[in-house]
């Protein structure tokens, strides 16, 4: 299984979708997941994706065989 | 309509988060929401829930050796990569602590940088984004800090 996590005041949410088959419900959570993605970037959100056992932040194209990503709240001072 | 494999990690779902909806804080308005607090709706149980949920995500987004040094220490220290001579030290909830080597000069004025989200999380959460920012992108963090004199608990995360 693969997932993307979207941290937020319930602690987190995610949506999942399973690498290993192809299936109608498995491309849609596929969509899922890069359309809130590409909405986060947008919003000024960042990216991690996890690498080993910890997350790095990430620029790249979405992968959905990627183990796992998350998505990294905007930053502001003050 | 197909339902997503849509869940909270926790099994005991907070009534304020039904199991297919997923929210997005980036799409939502926070400013009417007081410091230190996850909005009205919000109970015990749900800030007890969440806490949980976050420290989760945080553990597995600092991997086991950073996870197990914070448990240890209190906190989390990062050279910095712009400024020579100079050392981050993260703690959870607290604003970030800027450290100098003897003879170094201060790139800020004040020794404390807060530094919000623009939404609230809980503070483990938080400090684990944090890391990130000051690890891999710490060019925004010097962008958005707010240098201040003192340490207090940040606004945004409970």
């Amino acid at each position: 299984m693969a997932r993307l996590i979207i941290p937020n005041r319930h602690g987190h949410q995610t949506v999942e979708w399973d690498t290993t088959v192809d299936t109608e419900e498995t491309r849609a959570a596929i969509e899922e997941a890069e359309r809130i993605i590409a909405d986060a970037r947008r919003q000024g959100c960042l990216v991690s994706r996890k690498v080993g056992d910890q997350h790095l932040l990430d620029t790249g194209p979405f992968d959905p065989k990627a183990e796992e990503y998350q998505i990294i709240a905007p930053i502001a001072g003050g | 309509m197909m339902r997503f494999v849509r869940r909270l990690f926790d099994a005991n779902v907070p009534s304020t988060a039904r199991e297919d909806d997923l929210e997005l804080p980036w799409t939502m308005r926070w400013s009417h929401v007081p410091r230190r607090s996850a909005g009205p709706d919000f109970h015990r149980a749900d800030y007890r829930r969440a806490r949980e949920n976050a420290r989760l995500v945080a553990r597995s987004t600092l991997g086991e050796d950073l996870w197990a040094d914070l448990q240890r220490q209190g906190y989390l220290e990062l050279r910095s990569r712009l400024f020579p001579g100079v050392t981050y030290r993260l703690r959870v909830g607290l604003r970030i602590e800027v450290l100098c080597e003897p003879g170094v000069r201060p790139p800020w004025r004040h020794p404390y940088l807060c530094i919000n989200p623009t939404y609230p999380l809980p503070e483990e959460e938080f400090f684990a984004h944090l890391y990130l920012y000051v690890r891999d992108s710490e060019e925004e963090i010097v962008r958005v800090a707010a240098p201040q004199p003192w340490d207090q608990p940040l606004g945004r995360t409970f």
